[in-house]
Order: structure tokens, then C-alpha cells, then sequence
């Protein structure tokens, strides 16, 4: 009997979806009406199949699908160098940090005149926020696609910089209150000595940290968060006398470094780290023997979180959570940014190769429908994701390992990430844009190990255990969206450059070094030798520019 | 093809016997030539078109050019950007860097093809000769992106060098190779006599067995060993063939690599392993100053030329082969 049911409830499904397939494809667009556009992001994306399921319901139903590449074995810069020099540009371009190389190459469409045509588009900045993003001729170029709200904050990840450390370190030490860099190397080392090796025999590795080109924020920039400062990323504003602090030469940056050395030389600290690819390090997270690192959230999460779920490394307490060290203990953090970051220096933008501008602006302003933001980012309904009866999205385990799994992804998803989109509350008001912050779903997905260790910290999400301080940031902030488009036009480029260059060189060396005291003073001599008072200065006028413009 | 051959030698002889007189230019004569000449317009037409017309380029180190402005509306600056060039560091650091690397590996390079050949030459058994030639220039046909990958697993910390020394107890813990500034230059010079070797054997056995085989039995009757036969004999033999591939190569010695140094670089053995090409493509394409990128690159083609004109001088002035 029951079968039967079920077999008649499945032929009317079939009916019903069939006859919604049949009503919808009225106004469908048709293979020749659809327009193909291409896309070149400069940051190293997984590609998605041809023929891509999501894709393909997007194109049908907007009449416009993009083929999407990315930076593959180049820095951003070297591959927008080549695309300049070349001529030829796809239609869309992300070019990261080689945005400002684009804009002096006259390869960008001016958005001024179609933003007000287009009310999805318009809606995705206040006028004051635009005109940050106006270049020095007066034009917009490029919206930034990220960190942008709709409606309520939904935030439950630190998506930002921290020490990061395995829920099962936590555990094992009785959840101790980690606050001083010192607190967490010994925590590191007592468990790595009573724990050498994991399960299947891998030896663990306290801790390691990427310094591959520009990833080397994970080695370089943690002092200014040390000392309390909010992430401007390439200097300190002091905000009370509003001056820039170089982060570099504080005592802090001398103790983090002198702390380091003292760690590499007991072996607590990966003897590797100074010369691993960003593939190497992910592979290394991804076995579950890194205890620790400092790194930015977006950095490894997507990747590590996805595959301890698929490993079943999660449920081993692997997942890490992000602690809000300060050089002193008791000391305010700011390593979280509770706000929406407007980073200026980079985005998508429409370049002069575009035949078709109107078309292409409208593009966008299609995927930013809130039915084609939910394909985008939740999914198709009832194979993706499923609707309760008070219009709440949510999904079975099976659906968020589905979503979790590579194969999957690149068949099935398309989140078109590097286009402009929404995160926050859905227009609906009851959902969130994007599934990793529907606080229902967030805590569903997360392994036993992690919910123990936020409930042991009294923590309801990522932000609420790295604890920062919610002080509200001048508008100036961040201050690497001006470092990031620097050039070597000025004096303060050129020394931007070096000083990069130095610190990628020495300081592996001062972490390494059998004499830190020597080492350090020969790192200040280079380092002093870049000029970086050039660069300060520079820094120094932008600040005093933004404070202005605000007033 | 063949008959060209034959006119153009019979002109050659020709025009050594008269050198005081060169050839009437009159009608009787470029008919009899007109082959040649129809084929060196072709050749002159594809040397001006792809080596003289794109030296144009060269006005960008004299300018701050800018892509937006192109070649002809870019500013000149003078000589700005070679003494930005000369006064930076860094750049004479690559200078350096692209020196000691060129020269390791055309000496590492050239020692070695030249032992292997004579090596190679002293097999006796065919079929043993050609399997080992053929295997060992099969790296030739690598691409430098799949030898620097096997490096990098057989050189890891987990790589099959540590684990062997750590197991015949030669060192106690696995050795970081790329983390150390001196080992750089030998790992890209052993990349390269593993990868060259074979091919650059090759040109070498072919002049070996161009040698008169009279003069070996000579030899052998007036009682010289192997290694005398090598010695007096098959090294005098192909002299003429290592001057003139060591006069070429020397020309080539600032390329001493941009794929080997690119793909193993890091940034804490920078100061070693960046390379004029690293550099150029640093300035010219990531930081988009053209104009410094040319200026380098400039100076790489005049020291290039030097070195070149330089060991052909010294090559004439000993009376050994040269190229010009």
C-alpha cells in the first residue's frame, strides 16, 4: 500500500515538474540567442565543467552564460601584464591587483552612465560608497564583488586574519584561554610532544606558514594585529593622532619574529614552510597534521573545511578555529572586522573588448535577481537545497556533502564568485544570501568536535571566539586598498617593491637564523635601504585624503 | 636544392681565385645568379621584418613609455632608466646571478658531453651504444616544467635524495635543499647536464666518427693505449667542433635560463636564483614598466655581443676556428 502511494506521489511530481518545465520554457531563451561571454579572474580558481547544470538554467534563463578562467602558475600582476601587453581582453576581467596596470592601459569601460540603468546594480553601493571607487579621472571602472550586505549582517565566520588552531589541540589542553603568542607555542609544543604522530602514522606539524609570493600576509603582517590593530593590511593607523605606524620595525614585530625563531629552532615549526608552494601547504592542511597557523580565513577554509568533511577528518577535531592573540595578554583585538570592507583597488570590471556593453551590464544585473542569486549560491530547489513550510531554507546532510564534494562542484554548482553578489538577508527577510551564513545551516553543518569546543568557550560562531572588539572604523579603513594599487610611478611604489622583495627574503632568514639578534639587524639595514619613508609618506598623504574626503 | 648547391660552391671557388676582383655586376651575371639572388631577398626580407624592424622597440628604454600612449606619443626621459637600472641593487645582483649560472652550466654542460661522447665512443658493441645514447638524450625532449617537477619531489624533505642519505646515514635529519642560497646554482647546473647531456653528445660522436680510422691503427701499431689514442688522437680530432659550439655558446651565456629559475625560485633564496629574465619580466610585465624592462634587455643583447666579438678575437688570435 505504501508503495503505491509513493509511486503515485512520484508520477505526480514528475507530472507537475513537467508541466513546470513545459510553462517556463515559453520564455526560455534558445541556444543561438544566448550570448557567450569570457572572463579572466587573476586569482587561481577551480574551473567548472562545459555544460555546467547551473549554468546552463542560468543561460536559459538570462541568455547569457560566461566561461570563466583563472591564474594558473603566474602572480596576477605577470598575467595582466601579458593580457596588456597582448591586446586582448576577455570581456570581463577581475585582475586583482594588476586592477590599477588596467585603468593606465585605458582597457576599462567607464560604468558611470549605466549604473543608473540598472537598479540591481545601482543598489549594490550607496553614492558615497561609489564614489570611493572613482579613478583619478573621475570614473567608476569596477565594483568589488565581496563583503557587501543586503539588509541584516549574518556574519557567523571570521572571514579575516588569525591564529588558527585544531579544535582537538583545544580540547586536549581543557580549553585553556589562549591571549599571547606564548600562551599558544606552548600549548602547540606540550601537544605535539604528547601526540607526535597522527593515527596512520603521519608525524605532526605544530606549526607552518605560507610565504609564497603574495600569500606572505601569513608570515608578515601579524604584528599589526598583535598590537591590536584592525586589518589595513600594509600599515598601522594610529587613529588618535592620525598617523601611519609602520608595522615592520615595532617592538612587537621584533618579539613576533624573535618569538618565531625561538620556535623554528626547537622544531616546533614546519622546516619547510619557507619554501612550500600554496598547493603544498593546502595538501598539508588538508592530512589534518597541521595543529596551527596564522592565515586568512578565505586563504584555506572553502578548501580544508570541505575536505575534512568528505574525510571525516572533521569528526577527528580537525576544523580550526581562530584566536585573538594580542601581543600583551588582556589587551583589545580587532583581528575580526564586524563591518561590510569596501576594498576599493580591485573588482570586476568590462573591458574595451566587449562588444556588447548594454548586454554586458545587464548580465549583471540579471545574476543579481534574487532567483538567480539563490542558483548561484544555494542552488537548484529540491536537489541543492529544500524549503520548509515557514519559507526557510535548509539542507539534508546529504546535500551539504554533495555540496562539499570537488566533482560535484564543478558538474553541478556555478556561483559565478567573482561577479558582483550579495551576502546578509535574502529579499526574502528570511534567508541568507549565501548558505554559509544561514545560522541554521551553519550550525547543522558543524562537526561535533567544533560545536563542544565553541560551547566550552561560551561561543556561538567563529567571531564570537576570536572575540574582537566591535569599535567602528574611520572611513579611511582599509588602507591596503591604496598600497594594493600602487605602482612603481612614484617613489613610494618603488620602495612598495623592495621593501616586498626584502621581507620575502629576509624574513624566512631572521626565522631561521642560528644568531636572531644579527640576523634582525641585518634585516633592518636592508630593510631601511628599500626607503620605506617614501612609502610611508604616500600612505601618510592617502590617509589624510580620506579623512578629508569624509568630512 | 641540389643544383643551388653545386652554383653557389662553384661561385665561392670562383671569387676566392679572383678576391682582387669581384664579380662584374652586369646583366650576364645576376641572370646567372638570379636563383640566389631570389633567395637571399627572401632570406633579407625575413631578417629585416623579425630581427631589425622590431629593434624599433628599443625607443621604449629611452622613453616612460606607457601603453595608453604608445611608442610615438610616450615621454622621453633620456638615459633615466638605465641609470635607474645601474643605480638599483637588485639588478646588479641578477647581472651576477645570470653570469655565474651561465657559466657553471656551459662548463658543467660542455665537460660533460664531451666525456660522455668519448665514452660513448669507446663501446665496442653496437647495439649497447645506441640504447645508451638513445636513452640518455631522451631528457632533451622534457619541457623544463616536468624536470623542475621531478626535482622537486626527488629534492623534498620526503624526497627519494633525503630518504636515501638519511638511510645510508649520511646526514641524521632530511636537508631542505631549496632553502639554501649555495646549493641553487649546483641543482640548476646538475638540471641541465641531466638534461643536455645526451643531445649535446650527439654533435660530438658525429665528429668522432668523421675522425680517419687509419690514424687509430697507426696509433695501435706504434703501441698507444686507449687513453693515448684518446688523448692524441679523438680530443685533437674534434677541436675545430668544440671551438666553434664554445664560440656559439659563450654568445649564449646570459641566457643562462628564465623556466628552471622561474619554476624553483622562493622568496628566501631570491638574491640567488632571479635571473636578467626574471628581472624583465618582474619590471617589464608585472610592474608594467616597459621602458626598464627594454633598458635591461638592452643590456643583456650588448654584453651578449661583446662577449661574443671578444672570444672570436681571442679564437682568431690563436689560430683556432672561428666564427667570423
Amino acid at each position: 500500500m505504501k508503495k503505491r502511494q509513493a509511486t503515485s506521489l512520484l508520477l505526480t511530481t514528475v507530472l507537475a515538474a513537467s508541466a513546470f518545465v513545459v510553462g517556463v520554457q515559453a520564455d526560455e531563451y534558445s541556444e543561438d540567442q544566448i550570448h557567450n561571454w569570457t572572463f579572466f579572474g587573476a586569482m587561481p580558481q577551480p574551473e567548472i565543467n562545459d555544460g555546467n547544470d547551473i549554468q546552463e538554467i542560468i543561460a536559459k534563463k538570462i541568455g547569457a552564460r560566461v566561461k570563466e578562467t583563472w591564474l594558473t602558475g603566474q602572480s596576477a600582476e605577470e598575467a595582466v601584464g601579458t593580457i596588456i601587453a597582448s591586446g586582448e581582453y576577455p570581456d570581463f576581467i577581475d585582475g586583482g591587483d594588476g586592477m590599477k596596470q588596467l585603468y593606465d592601459a585605458d582597457a576599462l569601460i567607464a560604468w558611470d552612465d549605466y549604473i543608473d540603468q540598472y537598479p540591481n546594480i545601482k543598489e549594490l553601493y550607496s553614492d558615497a560608497e561609489w564614489d570611493k571607487f572613482r579613478q583619478d579621472d573621475g570614473h567608476i571602472y569596477w565594483a568589488n564583488v565581496f563583503q557587501n550586505s543586503y539588509g541584516e549582517n549574518r556574519s557567523t565566520t571570521h572571514n579575516d586574519e588569525a591564529f588558527w588552531i585544531q579544535v582537538k589541540v583545544l580540547e586536549w589542553g581543557g580549553y585553556p584561554k589562549l591571549q599571547t603568542l606564548d600562551d599558544y607555542y606552548d600549548l602547540l609544543e606540550r601537544y605535539a610532544e604528547a601526540n607526535p604522530t597522527l593515527e596512520d602514522g603521519t608525524a605532526v606539524i605544530p606549526y607552518t606558514m605560507l610565504c609564497e609570493d603574495w600569500r606572505y600576509f601569513c608570515l608578515e603582517n601579524a604584528p599589526e594585529f598583535l598590537d591590536g590593530y584592525p586589518n589595513d593590511g600594509s600599515v598601522i593607523v594610529d587613529t588618535e593622532k592620525l598617523k601611519i605606524v609602520d608595522y615592520n620595525t615595532t617592538p612587537t614585530a621584533k618579539m613576533y619574529f624573535s618569538k618565531l625563531n625561538e620556535e623554528y629552532q626547537k622544531g616546533i615549526i614546519d622546516k619547510e614552510f619557507a619554501t612550500q608552494t600554496y598547493d603544498e601547504y593546502i595538501a598539508k592542511l588538508s592530512t589534518g597534521a597541521v595543529l596551527g597557523m596564522c592565515d586568512q580565513w578565505w586563504d584555506f577554509a572553502y578548501t580544508i573545511n570541505d575536505v575534512f568533511k568528505t574525510t571525516g577528518l572533521d569528526l577527528k577535531g580537525c576544523n580550526y578555529v581562530p584566536l585573538g592573540l594580542t601581543a600583551e595578554a588582556g589587551m583589545d583585538n580587532m583581528w575580526h572586522t564586524y563591518a561590510d570592507t569596501l576594498n576599493n583597488s580591485s573588482g570586476l570590471a568590462i573591458t574595451t573588448s566587449c562588444d556588447d556593453v548594454d548586454a554586458a551590464f545587464k548580465f549583471i544585473n540579471d545574476l543579481l535577481d534574487q532567483e538567480i542569486h539563490d542558483l548561484r549560491f544555494w542552488g537548484v530547489e529540491g536537489v541543492d537545497y529544500l524549503v520548509d513550510e515557514n519559507g526557510m531554507y535548509y539542507r539534508t546532510e546529504e546535500m551539504r556533502m554533495q555540496a562539499a564534494d570537488t566533482e560535484y562542484k564543478a558538474s553541478h554548482l556555478c556561483g559565478y564568485s567573482y561577479f558582483p553578489q550579495w551576502l546578509g538577508t535574502s529579499k526574502d527577510g528570511i534567508n541568507a544570501m549565501q548558505p554559509s551564513e544561514q545560522t541554521s545551516e551553519f550550525f547543522a553543518g558543524l562537526a561535533e568536535p567544533l560545536v563542544k569546543c565553541f560551547e566550552a568557550y561560551g561561543a556561538e560562531n567563529y567571531p564570537d571566539m576570536i572575540g574582537s572588539v566591535n569599535k567602528e572604523l574611520g572611513n579611511w579603513f582599509p588602507m591596503y586598498s591604496y598600497s594594493n594599487a600602487m605602482t612603481t610611478e612614484t617613489a613610494g611604489g618603488v620602495a612598495w617593491t623592495k621593501m616586498g622583495d626584502t621581507k620575502h627574503e629576509w624574513l624566512p632568514k631572521v626565522v631561521m637564523a642560528s644568531d636572531f639578534e644579527s640576523a634582525w639587524e641585518s634585516y633592518m639595514e636592508a630593510y631601511s635601504k628599500c626607503k620605506p619613508e617614501d612609502f610611508l609618506a604616500e600612505m601618510q598623504e592617502e590617509l589624510e585624503r580620506r579623512a578629508a574626503a569624509a568630512e | 636544392m641540389q643544383m643551388l648547391h653545386v652554383r653557389e660552391g662553384r661561385a665561392m671557388k670562383q671569387n676566392k681565385k679572383k678576391s682582387s676582383r669581384p664579380v662584374e655586376v652586369n646583366l650576364k651575371n645576376v641572370k646567372r645568379q638570379s636563383p640566389l639572388l631570389i633567395w637571399s631577398a627572401v632570406f633579407l626580407a625575413y631578417g629585416v621584418l623579425f630581427y631589425y624592424v622590431p629593434l624599433a622597440g628599443w625607443v621604449m628604454a629611452f622613453q616612460n613609455y606607457k601603453p595608453k600612449t604608445g611608442l610615438l606619443r610616450s615621454k622621453f626621459v633620456g638615459m633615466a632608466k638605465f641609470e635607474f637600472l645601474f643605480s638599483d641593487h637588485t639588478f646588479l645582483r641578477v647581472i651576477r646571478n645570470t653570469f655565474a649560472m651561465g657559466v657553471l652550466n656551459l662548463v658543467c654542460t660542455f665537460v660533460m658531453a664531451i666525456g660522455f661522447a668519448i665514452l660513448l665512443n669507446e663501446i665496442k658493441s653496437r647495439f649497447g651504444k645506441r640504447t645508451v645514447q638513445t636513452i640518455s638524450y631522451l631528457p632533451h625532449f622534457l619541457s623544463w616544467i616536468i624536470v623542475v617537477g621531478i626535482l622537486h619531489d626527488a629534492l623534498s624533505s620526503t624526497g627519494i635524495v633525503n630518504e636515501m642519505l638519511v638511510r645510508m646515514h649520511l646526514i641524521s635529519s632530511p636537508i631542505s635543499f631549496f632553502s639554501h642560497p649555495r646549493l641553487f646554482w649546483p641543482i640548476v647546473a646538475f638540471a641541465h647536464v641531466w638534461k643536455e647531456t645526451g643531445w649535446n653528445a650527439i654533435i660530438y660522436l658525429a665528429a668522432i666518427t668523421s675522425i680517419d680510422p687509419s690514424l687509430y691503427e697507426a696509433a695501435a701499431i706504434d703501441g698507444a693505449g686507449r687513453w693515448q689514442k684518446i688523448k692524441y688522437i679523438t680530443l685533437p680530432g674534434i677541436r675545430p667542433t668544440i671551438m666553434i659550439l664554445l664560440l656559439l655558446n659563450i654568445g649564449n651565456v646570459l641566457n643562462a635560463g628564465f623556466e628552471v629559475q622561474y619554476l624553483m625560485r622562493n622568496g628566501l633564496i631570491q638574491s640567488v636564483t632571479d635571473t636578467i629574465d626574471i628581472y624583465v619580466l618582474t619590471w617589464g610585465i608585472s610592474q608594467s614598466d616597459f621602458s626598464v624592462g627594454t633598458a635591461a634587455g638592452i643590456f643583456k643583447s650588448a654584453v651578449a655581443i661583446a662577449l661574443i666579438v671578444i672570444a672570436n678575437g681571442i679564437a682568431k688570435r690563436t689560430g683556432e676556428e672561428r666564427l667570423f
